[in-house]
């Protein structure tokens, strides 16, 4: 297992390389003058752009800037913002947070909610409530979720009033080791519901699916047989075995959120790092695409990693197939 | 033998019944939580507004947009500031000035009570420092043509001086400018954000914490920003034109237009700067009492790249197109948000605006006939045309209407929408090479209420490139004009020359292609006191004279 760990943490490296050097190429050859952009205003003197090339090393030839690029890198430096001129790590710190937050809520209510509604579709087969479960699934993750972000906000913000229109609040708790805000918790539970619904339909179809496969197996007669309770048949052995497939579309969702949720932070104003990433492109902000990307191109790896290692726990045979 | 799915079921419907119930309880639980945040604590005066996107940046020597100067305005001052409302220039930091008869030398008398944020007092020395590093060449400043009239500012900047020549630090609360030759902006332009004053001790700092902590004398001082989700202003007690009445201003990040109007119906915002427009219905009928709309200086226009064809050498075939396209249409009916239609570039209220001017008004039998004498007839032998856009919802539909517009004559427009950096390197091309774009829409937001800061700044041939000039206009008459107004001293003899130069570009040149006059329009909540509208835009309503008055 061990070795198994060291392996993979190792094989991020090639990993990631070719996610710099991709990134890095698309961006260089995107049209238009970064200079030109750091700039800004309506009119610029071409001696002053001149002197921003020189400052940030545009003047450069492609190679070279790639090659400077790459050592710092390897250096851990993920270099300066053209727009904000602040260290890039400073940047992702600071918008990360808002983003794991609403993440982390999000894949819970989803997980939760959907092996909830799963669970319940499964124990009902083909009755109304089997229906409706299906029904709601389709509808979650057919919606779109800036759509669906927009409605939840005029019904349960505007019209009735219940929760915040938008944004993270200004006196959330702060993390003090890290100087990290938490929302304020009302401010969490609109966008975190939006960002999750699309997961919990296809958890919940697929708990349904993965519950009605499982329910006929011999080693669950045998269990009951040998006198263990209907709850005990279910919690050890059923839905363990069960949740398997979920488990992958659970780490696999959690890890597209934390890089992909940027319509409900565009509706919601969470100040996140998908909406600064995408926002980065536009402005041609090269060094916060890049730190970006890698960032999240490493977290999508170590959840990868942490779903692996959880199949282990949730099905030993996956270790000794390893193993063998 | 029934299978687990089947035991199970009859568990599964009374587990849903505990649910729903559960669900039930819940709900109302959430009925009674509160309503979105209340306004201020008891007393405390706070006013909340919104911007798109966070500044860029809060160094006044590189705040080059509106966003930036949005909160700049209200951290910094320098040595004079403009009134928003009857666009004068008036004293700030310096108390009074003098200004020798052949408009050379400024003496500027400092007011001994004017304090930075962290309580040093502003000496004539910080003067110098300041507008040192305007022109530094490391600061790479892309406002330093602010400072360039200075004697010595162009040696300063490119590093032949270790001092600005005609900058003299006279005593503590004294310092004289000297200029090259007579520029009758100059005292309009150094009211702008660059010429702002700020302590050494700060902006010195290698690691340039200041872009974070900005450090002025202006009426507010910045106490928190978080990325993305607001930035805090407290009132500066002791600044010194007197405490604003405001104790705190929150600037709320909102990305997205709809979401930032809902937030303002829901109380959680004091003003918006983007109301819902005419076609909106209900909203617009809900909120339209609560609108402000005031003009501001701001020209906006389809520009011709006049070095490429067919618009080279063709005034004809300009002014065909311009009398295609109807633009009472375009801003009475297809997207009635204030503009008005232009017929020139000076836009109203500044000096040099002329009210005589014809323009060109829709007449399309005229546009097919200038187009034959422009060598294509019903648009025959045209060489293809794209009218390039920024991507933006309303870009789109004004280009849309204008294609529609010309295909009635027998033009056949492209258009092209792509983002604003690849935008920008079609449009502006470089000092020695035009862009690829043959028509462009732009809006020219004149940086200082005078004529010269359009009519030299977008069509003079010095600026022919990425400085304004993306016409690649070159009419030496024109610049003749111009050059001579800027030194002339008497207000009417400019405005005559800026009119007649205006006449030159506009009814012989047909040098763009004439779009609209801009209105700023901001939703106001009625208990917000003190509002002073300003042809500098929304968001330079000064912030220092606003009061929240609620019943």
């Amino acid at each position: 297992m061990a070795g198994y760990i060291v392996r993979r943490i190792l094989g991020v490296v090639p990993v990631m390389l070719a996610a710099a050097t991709v990134v890095w190429c698309l961006m260089f050859l995107l049209p238009g003058d970064p200079a030109r952009l750091i700039a800004g205003g309506q009119g610029v003197d071409p001696r002053v752009l001149e002197s921003i090339r020189e400052e940030w090393g545009l003047d450069a030839p492609a190679p070279v800037q790639y090659f400077h690029y790459l050592g710092k890198l390897l250096r851990g430096d993920l270099g300066v913002s053209y727009i904000q001129r602040r260290p890039v790590a400073a940047i992702i710190a600071d918008h990360f947070p808002a983003t794991l937050v609403l993440a982390v809520a999000a894949v819970l209510l989803a997980a939760v909610g959907g092996m909830l509604l799963g669970s319940l579709a499964a124990f009902t087969r083909n009755r109304l409530l089997d229906q409706l479960v299906l029904v709601l699934a389709l509808l979650g993750t057919s919606t779109p979720v800036f759509w669906l972000g927009l409605m939840l906000m005029l019904l349960f913000a505007s019209h009735l009033g219940w929760l915040p229109v938008l944004g993270y609040g200004m006196n959330g708790p702060v993390i003090p080791w890290i100087d990290a805000r938490l929302p304020e918790w009302d401010h969490l539970v609109l966008p975190a519901v939006t960002l999750s619904l699309v997961s919990l339909g296809v958890i919940a179809r697929l708990t349904r699916a993965s519950l009605l496969e499982t329910g006929g197996a011999e080693y669950l007669v045998t269990a009951s047989a040998k006198g263990a309770s209907r709850l005990r048949v279910f919690t050890r052995h059923a839905l363990k075995n069960a949740l398997v497939p979920v488990v992958t579309i659970v780490g696999i969702d959690f890890a597209a959120m934390l890089g992909g949720a940027v319509a409900t932070e565009y509706v919601f104003a969470w100040p996140g790092l998908g909406k600064t990433i995408v926002r980065a492109i536009a402005l041609q902000d090269l060094p916060l695409v890049e730190g970006g990307v890698l960032f999240l191109t490493f977290i999508f790896v170590a959840v990868n990693l942490a779903i692996d290692l959880l199949y282990v726990y949730l099905d030993p045979r996956i270790d000794s197939r390893r193993a063998a | 033998m029934t299978t687990l799915p089947d035991r199970l079921t009859s568990q599964g419907q009374a587990l849903t019944i505990r649910l729903l119930l559960g669900a039930g309880v819940l709900a109302l639980c959430a009925l009674a939580c509160g309503q979105p945040a209340p306004l201020a604590p008891d007393g405390e005066q706070v006013f909340r507004f919104r911007l798109r996107e966070d500044p860029p940046t809060l160094d006044p020597a590189l705040s080059t947009d509106n966003l930036s100067e949005a909160v700049v305005m209200n951290l910094f001052r320098g040595l004079v500031f403009m009134n928003p409302e009857t666009l004068r220039v008036r004293p700030a930091v310096a108390s009074s000035w003098t200004i020798s008869e052949d408009r050379l030398r400024y003496v500027f008398s400092l007011r001994d009570d004017v304090r930075f944020h962290n309580g040093r007092r502003v000496t004539a020395d910080d003067v110098r420092y300041s507008f040192e590093r305007l022109l530094r060449k490391e600061v790479s400043s892309p406002r330093r043509f602010v400072l360039e009239p200075l004697a010595g500012a162009a040696a300063f900047s490119a590093g032949e001086s270790d001092t600005i020549a005609g900058l003299e630090v006279i005593d503590d609360r004294t310092v004289a400018l000297r200029l090259e030759k007579p520029f009758a902006p100059f005292l309009a332009m150094l009211s702008m954000a660059a010429a702002a004053l700020v302590p050494r001790e700060v902006y010195d700092d290698p690691q340039s914490r200041y872009l974070r902590a900005p450090v002025g004398c202006g009426p507010f001082r910045l106490t928190g920003w978080e990325q993305s989700n607001f930035i805090e202003l407290r009132a500066f007690d002791d600044y010194f034109a007197g405490r604003p009445h405001l104790d705190r201003v929150v600037v709320r990040i909102i990305e997205n237009r709809e979401s930032a109007l809902q937030e303002y119906r829901a109380g959680g915002l004091d003003s918006l700067d983007e109301p819902p427009g005419p076609d909106t219905g209900e909203v617009y009928a809900e909120l339209q009492d609560e609108v402000l709309r005031f003009p501001y200086i701001a020209t906006g226009y389809i520009g011709f790249n006049t070095a490429l064809p067919p618009f080279r050498d063709n005034a004809t075939l300009r002014k065909a197109f311009n009398y295609a396209v109807d633009k009472d249409y375009l801003w009475e009916v297809l997207m009635p948000r204030g503009n008005t239609a232009a017929r020139g570039i000076i836009p109203p209220g500044i000096p040099g605006f002329d009210e005589s001017l014809p323009g060109y008004p829709h007449d399309p039998e005229r546009a097919r006939r200038l187009l034959a004498e422009a060598g294509y007839p019903g648009g025959e032998g045209l060489p293809d045309v794209t009218l390039w856009v920024n991507t933006s919802e309303d870009n789109r539909r004004i280009a849309q209407q204008v294609q529609a517009d010309l295909r009635k004559v027998g033009v056949a427009l492209m258009i092209r929408e792509v983002d604003w950096g690849a935008y920008m390197a079609a449009v502006a091309g470089t000092a020695e090479q035009p862009g690829e774009a043959q028509m462009f829409r732009f809006g020219w937001f004149l940086d200082y209420p005078d004529a010269d800061a359009i009519l030299r700044m977008t069509l003079h041939s010095d600026n022919i490139g990425p400085l304004g000039n993306f016409f690649r206009y070159d009419n030496p008459e024109f610049d003749r004009l111009v050059d001579e107004a800027l030194v002339l001293t008497d207000p009417d003899a400019r405005a005559a020359l800026y009119r007649e130069a205006e006449r030159i570009a506009v009814m012989d040149d047909a040098v763009w292609l004439f779009l609209n006059y801009y209105e700023s329009s901001t939703l106001f909540k009625p208990y917000v006191k003190g509002i002073v509208p300003t042809p500098l835009g929304e968001f330079r309503i000064p912030l220092e004279l606003l009061r929240i008055e609620i019943p």
